[in-house]
């Protein structure tokens, strides 16, 4: 997803010298937010991505368009054209006096399942060309239960610098006192609506004190919900255990080392007290050549810590429902005694 | 002895020099006839005098054939000279094979091995011919290409062929006419004359050893260096009168052939030979006590290598060797037997007369042992199916009478522990026999006495021919007896040896003796018994670190133990038995009954080869088609009520792994054909019985061959049928209860065939294992359910404990990987207590389930939640076998696994359990017996 993002704002290329200030917030349109949420509504089980555009004021960071890509099914074949779509698209945009600035992409997801290592590399990729990115992220199957599931996140600086260097064995993660938490910054989203908009919506807005949003609030049924929430619980679970074994391999492997090492020095040692006795140079103590000193090299820890973060997100997940649907029986229990 | 007589020089009485291994039908008819002969002036045959009326007849007849023959040889002879005399290499070389070719009728003619003189003649001048020849380069020179060319061959011909005639041509230089010959013979044999009715004696009873030493004859005859060399020897001795032959002779003779052994150029058997030459002139009973010790263990010597057999007959003369060993210490009790001290030099010099005691040097208990692992490699070498085999098993009997006539010994002389080993070596033959084969025994036993009385006297003529030696000087009539002795029973025979090994035998030698019991036990269908010895001798506790061939003794015992459980109807204990040997797939392997090969770890020809010294002979094994067959079958029976109770989560419990592979292996079959193996046959029914067809199961089950094997085949089956109604009736409730909303007991019993307070047993029990969510109603006979099944969520959720367990479980140990070494085992506080934690409550569920003493009759279940539990940590523990763990954490997880395993049988499998902590310590034998191997 190249994006090669020619065009940049005058305002951009100034802030671009300086010491840029810290993200805080993320502003966005209501219009691109339904955009969005159109878009992955529409599609909802398989999951879309999009195109953001807007502006990188300051600490805000200023979201007032967006575009979708369109659905890729062959990746091989359609990802030249894809770029192509998206240059035509910024193009046209620009043509009708539209914000052309990329600042990150959307993406839709299922419960939350969405930190995975593709979308870091399509981090790191943004990350090249564009100084200051988000990805905001939309679960459809949540906002079904009244509640706008949208999510602005980053990657911490301290895990990009990591991720450059591609080391995640357990002492680089110590040193940079980096745990799994680290990984993804959130930052708020704040919606804001031109006054125009603003007042034409008080105007639409219907005399009735609740609205749709309410109503799927009070939805009982969050059974399949919740057993959605466990299985992907459960194969998160499979794939720690997976990890787990490969370091319980690793540190076998490690221990044969040692003791192999151990077996070897100690005939070396030997010899040497008997090359000493006959007078002669005693051979090294260290050997590189040795294929047993070479070192094993420690499985990469990002795909625990990545696993990490989702096991932590779906138990949030849970335990929000959880406690939503407990006010809800209570509710519902008081009603009926009434 | 054979060799003597070629040096006789007369043709004529050729036919009379028949040695018994000769197939002459008349001769052989005769013997038996012939009464031991005296003093004849002939020394070489007692039958000669008496024969010699036949061998006339005999000799007349074809006197004119032979003749014939002796002038077509000498007419070669005739060109062959005059070929000479033209030195035509050419002709040479057709005679000299023309020779040969008479050389074979001449033989045959005349019937004897003795080659004419007329030959050896010929091949001196021929050799003559050729040095001169050879020696003349001019006149080879100018050959023409074809005779130099049949000189070469000629040379290399002569070469070979004289080496045959070596001594007879050498002999036949010294005096081209040997006629003399004879008289040296003559010479001898009165020394002879003396000593023969002595020597008859001692040896009559000996039996069967004779065609052992014919054997060895044979061999001999047709190696012409052996024959000079003993010759040599034999001389030697014969040229001194009797009473020159002193103890110092003797000693010195007997240090110079031990002296000779194991070095080159020295030959095995010939050293055997000579020894026991040497025990006929021995002295005193202790020196020939002593020079039998060396003759064993020379014969021992006669194979080299590890992987091949003694030779049978070098076996059987040992043996008797053996025997006439006990002979001499019996009826010498003052001759001690010890390898711990060097006796003194002349400690044998003693005579018979010597009261104090004399000190022998040998280890009787190694020779024994020695005997028996030659007798077990030779049963372990022959095809099985051969004749052979059938032969070799006979000699049975015959180590049994050795075994126990040095157990006899040892106890006498009080060395027990000793005798507990040889106990133990006879137990070994015996443990493995049922009832029935343990008469047949003792039957052949009894028979091969009586044919040995009736042989005996036909052997005494053999015997007689290599009786030509000098006869023993020390005569030791035969003390022990030769025919064993056996009680009426197997139980009774192993009962007695067996106490004896557990009063006085050492650990392994106790540990071995039990395992034999125990397999015998359920040999005998005393599942029970043997049962309770198993468990109560903890032999499963440490058996991983007995030594291979004791793993699988007990492996051979565990097998059993499963069949003995399957014949009396106990199908779990069958299965916990069985599985284990099933679980890795090396079933052979594990009882030595072959190789199984492995795809992914090629074996060193090393291993192979000590694996091939293990192997089981034949005649012990356990036909591997009746232990799979009860294996699955018992696996089937508990296997497909739980996979019907199972279904939304059906490897939680898996009571067998391999049964379950097996069975995916089937259903993922395109195809189903007839079922051809075992498991086909399983396997079908394994389907049948899913889908509640019990008949159909329960033909195809017994449709099986090996059944055939089985005792009492009909009780098992009716068992086997009940058995399989109920699981039946199980499996039809299990996935069929949600369908119903009630159920008529008389509709239930009909429908399986059972009875309906069988029915109701059964359905009772399931009800309060909550396997059945359901309750009677009594005035309707009927059986009503509940709906109350799990709901996805809580399905669900307990999967989620279930993953969670493992996680944590193999957290802790992988931090204890880390740190366990640093700081110990109990450095880190959080981890034991989670440990002490998960054990206390796997031992709350389980003293519950004991506990509960009402229940056990029928032993229920600790209701679903206890039930589920309990599984849950089962299934943490047993998915992480011992096998994975490593350091400081192997101990502790072991251990927890029996635990785990021990409630979790509570928690279900042992619902027709009669005592559910027998049925602990059973399920905590097998999962400790795991670490075999």
């Amino acid at each position: 997803m190249a994006n090669p993002a020619p065009i940049r704002s005058f305002l951009q290329a100034a802030k671009a010298e300086e010491v840029a200030p810290a993200l805080r917030v993320v502003q966005m349109e209501g219009l691109a937010i339904l955009k969005i949420i159109k878009h992955c509504k529409e599609f909802s089980p398989a999951l879309v991505t999009g195109q953001l555009l807007g502006l990188d004021v300051g600490s805000v960071l200023e979201v007032t368009n967006c575009f979708p890509f369109p659905n890729r099914e062959d990746d091989e074949e359609l990802e030249a054209e894809g770029a192509n779509y998206q240059l035509e698209m910024m193009r046209c945009l620009r043509e009708v006096n539209v914000d052309n600035n990329t600042v990150g992409w959307y993406q839709s997801t299922l419960l939350g399942s969405y930190q995975t290592v593709e979308l870091i590399e399509t981090f790191m990729n943004y990350q090249e060309n564009i100084k200051r990115c988000v990805c905001i992220i939309y679960d459809p199957s949540k906002s079904n239960q009244g509640v706008l599931a949208l999510k602005a996140l980053k990657l911490s600086d301290s895990f990009m610098e990591l991720y450059r260097s591609n080391n995640f064995t357990g002492e680089k993660l110590r040193e940079k006192n980096l745990t799994w938490v680290d990984i993804f910054e959130e930052i708020p989203i704040k919606v804001s609506n031109s006054p125009l908009i603003s007042a034409c919506m008080t105007e639409l807005e219907a005399d009735t004190p609740v609205a749709q949003g309410d109503l799927d609030r009070l939805q009982l049924s969050t059974k399949p919900f919740m057993e959605r929430n466990l299985e992907f619980l459960m194969e998160c679970m499979d794939d720690m255990s997976q990890e787990q074994q490969k370091f319980q391999y690793h540190y076998r492997n490690i221990a044969r080392q040692q003791t192999q090492q151990q077996a070897w020095l100690q005939k070396r040692r030997a010899e040497n007290m008997a090359r000493k006795a006959a007078g002669e140079e005693p051979s090294p103590e260290e050997d590189p050549s040795n294929p047993i000193f070479k070192l094993i090299a420690e499985p990469s820890r990002l795909e625990t810590f990545l696993l990490t973060n989702q096991i932590s997100n779906y138990c949030n997940q849970i335990n929000g429902v959880a406690g939503l649907s407990f006010n809800r029986l209570y509710l519902m229990k008081a009603l009926h005694e009434n | 002895m054979a060799s003597k007589f070629w040096t006789q020089s007369d043709s004529g009485s050729e036919e009379e020099r028949q040695s018994s291994y000769d197939s002459d039908p008349e001769n052989e008819e005769d013997t038996p006839a012939e009464p031991t002969n005296t003093a004849v002036g002939n020394r070489y045959l007692q039958q000669n005098a008496s024969d010699s009326d036949d061998s006339e007849e005999q000799k007349r007849v074809i006197r004119s054939a032979k003749d014939k023959r002796f002038e077509e040889m000498s007419a070669t002879i005739d060109q062959i000279k005059n070929a000479i005399k033209i030195n035509d290499w050419v002709s040479l070389q057709d005679s000299f094979d023309k020779i040969n070719k008479q050389l074979d009728k001449v033989m045959r003619v005349t019937e004897s091995e003795r080659v004419p003189n007329l030959y050896i003649k010929a091949l001196v001048i021929l050799e003559d011919f050729l040095t001169q020849a050879l020696a003349n380069k001019d006149a080879k020179k100018k050959m023409s290409s074809s005779n130099a060319k049949a000189l070469n061959s000629m040379k290399q011909k002569l070469k070979k062929n004289n080496k045959q005639y070596e001594y007879l041509i050498s002999k036949y230089r010294e005096k081209p006419e040997s006629e003399e010959v004879s008289s040296e013979e003559e010479d001898d044999s009165d020394e002879e004359t003396v000593s023969e009715p002595r020597d008859d004696e001692s040896k009559v009873g000996s039996d069967s050893g004779s065609d052992t030493d014919n054997n060895i004859h044979n061999r001999d005859v047709h190696d012409p260096d052996m024959i000079k060399k003993k010759d040599k020897f034999m001389d030697k001795e014969f040229k001194k009168d009797p009473r020159d032959i002193t103890w110092d002779t003797v000693n010195k003779k007997l240090k110079e052939v031990v002296a000779a052994r194991g070095r080159k150029g020295t030959g095995r058997v010939e050293l055997v030979e000579q020894l026991s030459f040497l025990t006929r002139v021995a002295k005193t009973p202790a020196q020939k006590l002593e020079i039998l010790f060396t003759v064993v263990s020379a014969q021992f010597d006669i194979n080299p290598g590890l992987s091949g057999h003694m030779p049978i007959n070098v076996w059987k003369k040992c043996v008797d060797n053996m025997l006439a060993i006990l002979d001499i210490l019996n009826q010498y009790p003052n001759i001690v037997v010890n390898d711990m001290v060097e006796p003194d030099e002349n400690e044998t010099q003693k005579g018979a007369d010597y009261n104090g005691t004399i000190r022998v040097w040998g280890n009787l208990i190694a020779y024994l042992e020695r005997i028996d692992a030659e007798f077990f490699k030779s049963l372990q070498c022959i095809d099985p199916h051969t004749k052979e085999f059938v032969e070799r098993l006979r000699d049975e009997p015959l180590f049994l009478v050795l075994a126990q006539n040095v157990q006899d010994y040892l106890e006498k002389t009080g060395n027990m522990k000793a005798a507990a080993k040889v106990a133990l070596k006879r137990v070994e033959l015996v443990y493995y026999k049922p009832q029935e084969v343990y008469d047949a025994m003792r039957k052949l036993a009894d028979l091969s006495e009586e044919r040995d009385d009736v042989e005996s006297e036909a052997e005494e003529s053999k015997w007689s021919d290599e009786q030509r030696a000098p006869p023993s000087f020390v005569v030791v009539p035969e003390v022990v007896p030769r025919k064993p002795t056996f009680p009426e029973s197997s139980r009774v025979f192993m009962d007695t040896l067996v106490s004896l090994i557990y009063k006085y035998g050492d650990e392994r030698t106790k540990a071995r003796a039990m395992l034999c019991d125990i397999y015998h036990h359920a040999l005998l269908d005393e599942f029970s018994t043997s049962r309770d010895l198993l468990l109560m001798s903890h032999l499963q506790d440490n058996i991983q670190i007995m030594d291979i061939s004791t793993q699988i003794l007990y492996n051979r015992a565990m097998a059993q133990l499963g069949l003995s459980a399957f014949r009396n109807g106990l199908f779990t204990e069958g299965h916990s038995c069985l599985s284990e040997l099933y679980s890795a797939g090396r079933v052979r392997e594990l009882i030595a009954q072959g190789v199984s090969q492995s795809r992914y770890h090629e074996k060193t020809p090393e291993q192979e080869r000590l694996e091939r010294r293990r192997q089981m002979p034949y005649h012990m094994h356990i036909n591997l088609e009746l232990l799979e067959a009860v294996h699955l079958t018992c696996a089937m029976l508990l296997e497909v009520p739980n996979m019907a109770a199972n279904t939304v989560d059906s490897k939680r419990r898996v009571i067998s792994k391999t049964f379950r592979r097996f069975f995916e292996i089937s259903e993922r079959q395109i195809l189903m054909g007839p079922p051809e193996n075992v498991r086909d046959h399983v396997m079908a029914a394994t389907r049948a019985l899913s889908q509640g067809d019990y008949q159909k199961a329960f033909d195809l089950i017994t449709s099986l061959q090996v059944w055939k094997l089985l005792k009492n085949k009909d009780a098992v089956f009716q068992m086997l049928k009940d058995k399989i109604k109920e699981e039946a009736l199980r499996t039809y409730l299990f996935s069929y209860a949600t369908s119903y909303s009630s159920l008529a007991l008389d509709q239930l019993s009909k429908m399986f065939g059972l009875s309906e307070s069988t029915t109701h047993s059964i359905v009772n029990k399931m009800m309060i294992s909550e396997e059945l969510h359901a309750s009677w109603d009594q005035p309707t006979r009927c059986i009503v359910f509940h709906d109350v099944g799990l709901s996805r969520l809580q399905a669900l959720a307990f999967q989620l404990t279930d993953k969670l367990s493992i996680l944590a479980e193999s957290n802790e140990r992988a931090v204890e990987t880390k740190f366990g070494s640093g700081l110990g085992g109990g450095g880190l506080d959080g981890l034991p207590l989670r440990r002490r934690d998960a054990g206390d409550y796997a031992a709350a569920v389980g003293s519950g389930g004991g506990g509960n003493r009402w229940q056990d009759s029928q032993s229920y279940n600790q209701g679903r939640q206890g039930g589920s539990t309990t599984g849950r940590y089962g299934g943490g523990g047993r998915s992480f076998g011992p096998g994975q763990t490593s350091g400081g954490g192997g101990g502790y997880s072991r251990d927890r696994t029996g635990q785990t395993r021990g409630t979790s049988s509570y928690g279900g499998r042992h619902s027709y359990q009669s005592g559910s902590s027998k049925m602990d310590s059973s399920a905590r034998m097998v999962s400790l017996s795991r670490g075999i191997r």
